[in-house]
């Protein structure tokens, strides 16, 4: 699927991303987690064609290159979350999930669109605020409508898509954080790719199948959670110490910060 | 709701046909047989007309009113689709200085080019006048650009900024031209600063028109694209739209709809603000609806505003640039409050 080799971006003279291999198959569920500063967003950006390295770079979705990449046929292969959401877009909620299907449609929405913004709307439990305009939203609201508008932009016939999140989980309670990566989960094991960074380490131990740990740009590990989610790894990357101990409801590893 | 667009425009559409039918008949001159009779003539071919009634009717007022609705629809799309385009309701072919260039050159034109008016076919000049002023409308907008363009974001103080600077060099210099022109070329740059219809003629309706078409086909169909910029470039990018590819498109074919414009009535200002702000009102900001309601709407404030500066100290008129300042200045300052209740 996505498949980038030793990949660098710089930026002002300093290395944010510095030679970073990722290799991405259908149905892996990815987390990146790494302190502030890591470069997270920056790697996101970098495999989702968002920004292109002075450096030559090797990145290739479905082994095709993205300067190769047809944009709107692109769109419906791979679509990604920001984290940085415009606050401000004067329209309906409606409007702005049905955006997710601009890249199947040039003038008038067909009936399939209409069908599919109405059920990413109650997917996400948000039918009831289609019609109210975006900005009087909350935070969390906001969110959903974006993933939403998200995940509608990934529904069709091609298989093995990709979808890339940065910290889709801000602003939600946790009843709709479980929901939305169960949600991504089932997502993945349908085929596709999930990428997402996230914030919350056990929640990656807990639904990625791999975990990518960045720190200073550079990877310190790109494995299955029991081998990154160790108390050396963890408390030397976020220099703060740490203990393992196992996670009573799932029995996976549990990071638990503290002396 | 897509259906309802269609609907509102074709419906808006015969309002503005039928208010320009209308305003034919207003003004200094009353036709002889009053409004049906005449409007009957219009399509008998056996009739014989009265030489004034044709005259006023072919030559004066319907060319008038046709360039109304050209020139109102031409600026309303610029206006609405510049503002697209920086994602901001204060972005308006006026304010950020895309007028100003067209007129300057425009102006240096009309004064250097008295030389070889009398050498050149009417099309073919009036053709130059309007490609110089789109030069100049297109090197303003391309300098504004480049000034308010930051990190991919467009900082609007800056942006509004770099207008008010070019719009004063721009002034500045077209001042200068007044003292090195002849009278008639005086009276020429005067009627610019403050915009009128009154030179309208078929030559530049013909020329107008071609722009016009081209323009629309090239605008309307960006409310997708335009509704996407909202979220943010690079998210418009992840929904397959080609950023880059449909900025210079706008930049282009706005710089060559305002640049006409301006070659041919001189500054009509604020119509590319007050028609975006007046369909906000209504339908948010979904260019799908308020790119094409724009086109309509623009050639209504124009044709009755026309008609207005023309009856209302007949026989004299007031230049329209007036009448639109006075409603957009208002527009400008409340988009301002709002600007500064951080509501944009």
């Amino acid at each position: 699927m996505i498949h980038a080799k030793q990949i660098s971006y710089t930026s002002n003279q300093r290395k944010l991303i510095d030679k970073v291999s990722i290799d991405l198959h259908p149905g892996e569920f990815i987390a990146i987690i790494g302190p502030n500063g890591a470069g997270k967003s920056t790697l996101l950006s970098l495999l989702s064609n968002e920004i292109e390295g002075k450096e030559a770079q090797e990145i290739t979705l479905k082994d095709q290159k993205y300067t190769t990449w047809n944009l709107q046929k692109l769109a419906q292969h791979k679509a990604k979350f920001s984290q940085s959401q415009q606050h401000e877009i004067p329209l309906i909620v409606e409007e702005v999930v049905r955006m997710g299907r601009y890249p199947y449609y040039q003038q008038q929405p067909l009936k399939n669109d209409h069908h599919i913004v109405t059920e990413m709307l109650s997917l996400l439990e948000i039918e009831s605020l289609a019609k109210r305009p975006y900005n009087q939203l909350s935070g969390g609201e906001k969110q959903r409508v974006h993933l939403a508008r998200v995940l509608a932009q990934l529904q069709n016939d091609h298989v093995n898509k990709t979808i890339i999140l940065d910290e889709p989980l801000n602003n939600l309670d946790v009843a709709h954080q479980f929901k939305i990566l169960n949600l991504l989960k089932n997502y993945a094991t349908q085929g596709n790719v999930v990428l997402m960074v996230l914030h919350d380490i056990n929640l990656a131990g807990t639904f990625a199948d791999k975990i990518l740990l960045l720190k200073n740009g550079k990877c310190l590990g790109f494995d299955k959670p029991q081998h990154i989610l160790t108390s050396e790894i963890i408390s030397d990357a976020y220099e703060f110490p740490c203990v393992v101990c196992s996670n009573p409801i799932t029995n996976l590893p549990l990071i638990l910060f503290g002396n | 709701m897509q259906k309802n667009v269609t609907a509102v425009t074709l419906i808006s559409l015969c309002v503005v046909l039928f208010t320009s039918l209308l305003t034919l008949f207003m003004g200094v001159y009353q036709f002889e047989n009053g409004i049906v009779d005449t409007l009957f003539q219009l399509f008998q071919t056996d009739t014989t007309w009265k030489e004034t009634d044709w005259f006023v009717l072919m030559h004066l007022r319907i060319p008038r009113i046709v360039m109304a609705l050209l020139v109102g629809c031409c600026l309303a799309v610029s206006g609405t689709s510049l503002q697209g385009m920086f994602k901001n309701p204060l972005a308006s072919p006026d304010l950020i200085g895309m007028t100003s260039g067209a007129v300057l050159f425009a102006g240096i034109t009309i004064v250097l080019g008295s030389y070889i008016k009398k050498y050149l076919p009417e099309m073919l000049y009036f053709s130059m006048v309007g490609i110089l002023s789109f030069v100049g409308s297109l090197l303003s907008m391309l300098l504004v650009y480049g000034m308010a363009q930051t990190n991919k974001k467009t900082n609007i103080v800056l942006l509004l900024l770099s207008g008010v600077a070019i719009s004063a060099i721009c002034g500045a210099t077209t001042g200068l031209l007044t003292y090195v022109s002849t009278d008639e070329e005086l009276r020429n740059l005067t009627f610019w600063t403050l915009g009128s219809l009154g030179g309208a003629n078929w030559t530049k309706n013909a020329i107008l028109a071609v722009v016009t078409g081209v323009g629309l086909c090239i605008l309307l169909p960006k409310g997708k694209a335009l509704n996407a910029f909202l979220l943010g470039e690079n998210d418009a990018k992840h929904l397959g739209i080609p950023v880059e590819k449909i900025k210079t498109q706008i930049i282009i074919t706005t710089a060559l709809m305002v640049g006409t414009c301006v070659a041919f009535c001189g500054t009509i200002g604020f119509i590319g603000l007050i028609v975006p702000y007046i369909l906000r009102l209504l339908f948010k900001s979904n260019y799908l609806y308020i790119l094409p309601l724009s086109a309509v709407l623009g050639s209504f404030i124009m044709v009755v505003a026309d008609t207005v500066s023309r009856t209302v100290v007949a026989p004299s008129e007031i230049p329209i640039g007036i009448l639109t300042a006075f409603m957009g200045a208002p527009v400008f300052i409340l988009l301002l409050i709002r600007y500064k209740k951080g509501k944009i």
